[in-house]
């Protein structure tokens, strides 16, 4: 076992955990970040393609700017945001998000005469370089951003658990260093959990390779609360073949430099959803699409794996060229965006829930640990307010840690988790079975009974489903060569175990939401309800590991749904 | 409204439609039902004497790219390979391999129906198809790829139009997925030269042909990057998964700014003019002897390897061969910049 202290410990290398880590480092504070997979190059955050332009920001108007924030309390939230929040990081990404990232060097696209592009319409967006590129040249921004300021990291290492002291509070994070199969304690009385919301639980997933639930999963166990788990994104147009490219999207949203944006068609080949004349507000009309393809399917007319297909052929091709990325996949299929359209298939996108926060500080309840980005429970964000998220935990810790409690590393607890990372090294036993295959059959599972529509009796057999591949499945799990030098088999057998847990209580706040809001629609409770089901629907961790629910109110200060119930395949949000 | 390129333009795709190896054509190459075999590398330096090649027999499935062989073979087939990947998307640069010996992105790449899979090279195996990637990292470092301002940043959003970022922009779609690394062949000389590869001088292409950079790029292109190393072989370019035009558009304008701001230094491309202007055409050999001056005798066998294989010819050098045409290529000189200074 490596040992190893830091002043403040960042898990994840997307872009709050990188801007976490950099203002850390600003402030004085020495982070070491700890990412699963390489900084900047995993997890969600290369995959923003659309930077939104918020506030009065580039001439926008006092309308503009109010659809912005609508687009994002609303439409891609479902009101399951704190608006004070919202309202918060709004006003720090016009004042300083975008001021940062160009200054150091961001190219954010502009046209011959110096204007940056965006699209018109209600809600703008622009590009960093190229539409549907922007993440990639960020996040590359960032990994410079860290090297060059020297911060430690370890790549391709996963932290696996979160120690806490005899009183609750974090003194130490156990990882596996993948590449040297080598297990790392880390003592350190400050975390900051940044490992994003998309994670692999269905067959087709946006989510990158690595991404199992860790952070749920660790922070459940550490004590932490969790919420709003059972709100699943969908997103409805990406790429159906080849099967690898399930993160391929055929952006429905609005391209640059034009009102245009992609169509969907169905098996006859009728359009059946089109953004510009059936959600002109919506920046990302993913939940919209979702809702049209569910009637589709129920009509008979595309499956959600597929079935459907979408297209540019409607614009001039010069138009979706000029400024984005978006004939990719085209171009690499020697297929031509004039005239061409691709069978779409929906990939489960992410969480919109996840580790209860304190919005204002970025705390939780568990003494010493913080949350940035995609894995916090308080809002479905977009690259900038994650990265709001990072400089605001970045902001708590350096001022809470004068108060905290010097590490020292739980040596039980840490021989605990060494041993028990050390179990799941083990050979393949005669009649067992490989962590990839207990994945796949995770996945089949939660394709089948918790999709789009699901219901009581679906979910409740899926939960039995999931504590039989716990119970049965998984200690019959072994791997085919046991070396523990790069041996991604092993690093699946410990994701295994954060999946299931983690669908386990997905599944089991699903059944606890009797309604159906956005993405997440129930066949029995078919009626998005304001009056009941306008809260947190809360986990809390007890003694034996279940969770026990209660229910908090959003405050809606700015902006109210404007009915008390609705069939929700009716809601355009 | 200024159109992006088409990304199929390129040393990539050249010559791809004539031997009916198009994106297109490659749909149509294999049907379902039909088998893909895929020999791979497997190799762990801690346990293993030698590397090996195990075969797999892999279903095909509709439009298959090399990523699905590997998680096929890694998932379904038993369960140990080592290849790195995260997004497969052409986004995050990681899944390279070189595949029948061409580097390509597993994701992005069609299967071939018979495949040898191979790590890229210039890096050092961690285990099978992963490479470690830090000394590629730290010459990408030593070349300070960042910006570093002229002027005050004026505030957003600064005045700056697309024009004058133009040629930076293809340098923009860089993924960092080290396939041009790995197919240089400079690189591969290892430590015969200091030269920083094509991926590292990539990165920093984008921040000299900023406009907004402020710091003497050609400089670090020369010092730390021994850009003249290039010996402009366009292998880096054929293999880019994002049609960089890694030569024209990277290299070539980092030597010309190295030329402008080493005087003394750019001695490569320095004697390669004046060779140009005084015979119209290139002689190796007196290129060779201009720039290495009698540190190029140091090797006779390997000036006579190159004499056998007529790579050069002393006997011309010493002639002062020139071509018949000269006076018309030294008009050119004179209409660019009357001659090197
Ligand atoms: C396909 C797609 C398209 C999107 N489009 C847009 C868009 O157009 N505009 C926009 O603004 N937003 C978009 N988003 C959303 C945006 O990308 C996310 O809001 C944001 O990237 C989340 O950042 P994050 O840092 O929280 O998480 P991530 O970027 O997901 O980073 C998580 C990090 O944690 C690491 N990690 C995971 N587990 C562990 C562990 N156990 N130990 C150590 N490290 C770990 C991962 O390796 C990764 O580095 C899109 C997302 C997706 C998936
Ligand atoms: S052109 Fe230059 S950089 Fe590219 S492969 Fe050849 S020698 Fe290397
Ligand atoms: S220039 Fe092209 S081949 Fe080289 S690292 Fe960048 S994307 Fe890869």
């Amino acid at each position: 076992m490596r040992r190893l202290a830091a002043e403040t410990a960042v898990i994840g290398g997307g872009a709050a955990g990188t801007f976490a880590a950099l203002e850390l480092h600003r402030r004085g504070v020495k982070p070491l970040i700890l990412c699963k997979g390489l900084v900047g190059k995993s997890g969600a955050s290369i995959f923003a393609g659309n930077l939104v332009v918020p506030g009065r920001l580039l001439g926008n108007t006092a309308e503009q700017a109010r659809d912005t924030a609508e687009f994002l309390i609303r439409m891609h939230n479902h009101f399951l945001i704190d608006q004070h929040y919202a309202r918060a990081a709004g006003e720090w990404i016009e004042r300083e998000y975008y001021p940062e990232l160009e200054r150091a060097g961001l190219y954010l696209r502009r046209d011959d005469r110096g204007e940056i592009v965006t699209n018109d319409g209600p809600v703008r967006c622009m590009a960093a370089h190229s539409q549907g590129e922007s993440g990639v040249l960020f996040m590359d921004l960032r990994r410079k951003q860290v090297l060059k300021a020297g911060i430690p990291w370890l790549e391709e290492t996963a932290a696996t658990a979160l120690l806490t002291d005899a009183d609750g509070a974090i003194a130490g994070v156990m990882a596996l260093d993948l590449a040297r199969g080598e297990v790392v304690a880390i003592a350190t009385r400050a975390v900051i959990l940044a490992t994003g919301y998309a994670d692999r639980f269905y067959p087709r997933s946006t989510a990158t390779r690595e991404m199992s639930a860790d952070g749920i999963a660790m922070a459940w166990r550490a004590g932490a609360e969790l919420m709003n788990l059972e709100i699943q994104w969908w997103h409805t147009s990406d790429v159906r073949f080849p099967l690898c490219w399930q993160r391929t999207q055929i952006y429905p949203n609005p391209i640059i430099g034009s009102s245009h944006s992609a169509r969907l068609y169905n098996s006859d080949g009728e359009v059946f959803f089109d953004q510009e004349a059936d959600a002109p507000t919506a920046m990302g009309p993913y939940t919209l699409q979702l809702k049209r393809l569910a009637k589709q399917v129920l009509a008979g007319k595309a499956r959600f794996d597929g079935g459907y297909y979408s297209s540019f052929t409607h614009i001039a091709p010069n138009t979706v060229s000029a400024y984005t990325d978006y004939a990719k996949a085209f171009t690499a299929l020697g297929k031509s965006i004039a005239t061409d359209t691709l069978e779409t298939a929906c990939s489960a996108h992410y969480r919109q829930g996840g580790i209860v926060v304190d919005p204002a500080r970025m705390a939780t309840r568990v003494p010493g640990l913080y949350v940035a980005g995609g894995v916090g429970g308080h809002s479905n964000g977009l690259i900038a307010p994650v990265t709001y998220d990072g400089m605001l935990a970045a902001e708590t810790v350096a001022g809470d840690l004068p108060r905290l409690k010097p590490a020292a590393l739980p040596e039980d607890k840490a021989a605990a988790e060494e041993a028990r990372l050390q179990a799941l090294r083990r050979s393949l036993p005669g009649n067992g079975v490989t962590p990839a295959h207990v994945k796949k059959a995770l996945r089949a599972l939660m394709s089948e009974k918790m999709g789009f529509f699901k219901n009581a009796a679906g979910m409740e057999e899926a939960l039995a489903e999931v504590t039989r591949l716990r119970d049965e499945l998984m200690p019959a799990m072994g791997l085919a060569n046991v070396t523990p030098r790069l041996n991604y088999a092993w690093l699946d057998a410990i994701d295994v175990t954060n999946l299931l847990e983690v669908a386990a209580l997905t599944i089991r706040a699903a059944l606890n939401r009797t309604e159906s809001r956005g993405p997440f629609y129930r066949t029995d409770f078919p009626e998005t309800d304001n009056e009941r089901w306008l809260v947190k629907n809360i986990l809390t961790p007890t003694a034996n590991g279940d969770p026990n629910f209660r229910t908090e109110p959003y405050e809606l200060p700015f902006l109210k749904p404007d009915f008390p119930r609705r069939e929700s395949l009716e809601v355009d949000w | 409204m200024a159109e992006r390129p088409q990304v199929l333009a390129g040393a990539r795709n050249l010559g791809r439609d004539d031997t009916g190896d198009s994106p297109a054509a490659r749909l149509t190459r294999l049907k379902e039902g039909d088998t893909v075999t895929a020999r791979i590398f497997c190799f762990d330096p801690a346990s293993d004497a030698a590397p090996r090649f195990e075969t797999h027999r892999v279903p095909y499935t509709k439009w298959m790219r090399v990523l699905e062989v590997l998680t096929y073979v890694s998932e379904e087939l038993g369960g140990d390979l080592a290849h790195r990947w995260f997004c497969a998307n052409r986004m995050c640069g990681t899944c390279a391999v070189r595949v029948n010996g061409r580097e390509v992105l597993a994701c992005w790449e069609p299967v071939e129906p018979e495949m040898t899979i191979e790590p890229l090279r210039n890096a050092p195996v961690v285990r099978d198809l992963v490479i470690d990637r830090t000394a590629y990292e730290r010459r990408v470092v030593a070349l300070t790829p960042w910006l570093v301002r002229q002027e005050p940043y004026p505030g957003f959003p600064e005045p700056l139009t697309h024009r004058a970022m133009a040629p930076t922009a293809r340098a923009l779609d860089c993924i960092s997925c080290m396939c041009c690394f790995s197919a240089c062949p400079v690189v591969g000389l290892g430590q015969e030269t200091s030269f920083a590869g094509p991926a590292p001088l990539v990165q920093l292409a984008r921040v000299a042909l900023d406009p907004r950079d402020g710091i003497d790029r050609g400089r670090i292109a020369l010092e730390h990057g021994a850009v003249f190393d290039c010996i402009s072989c366009y292998k880096c370019e054929e293999v880019c998964p994002v049609s960089i035009p890694i030569v024209t558009g990277a290299i070539e304008p980092l030597k010309a700014l190295a030329f402008k701001s080493v005087a003394g230094k750019s001695r490569h491309a320095r004697v390669f003019l004046k060779i140009v202007q005084a015979r119209g055409r290139i002689d190796p050999s007196a290129l060779v002897l201009g720039v290495q001056r009698l540190a190029a005798l140091r090797h006779p066998l390997r000036i006579f390897k190159l004499w056998r294989r007529g790579k050069i010819d002393p006997l011309k050098t010493m002639l002062g061969f020139r071509l018949p045409d000269i006076e018309q290529i030294r008009q050119i000189y004179q209409a660019v910049r009357g001659g090197p200074r």
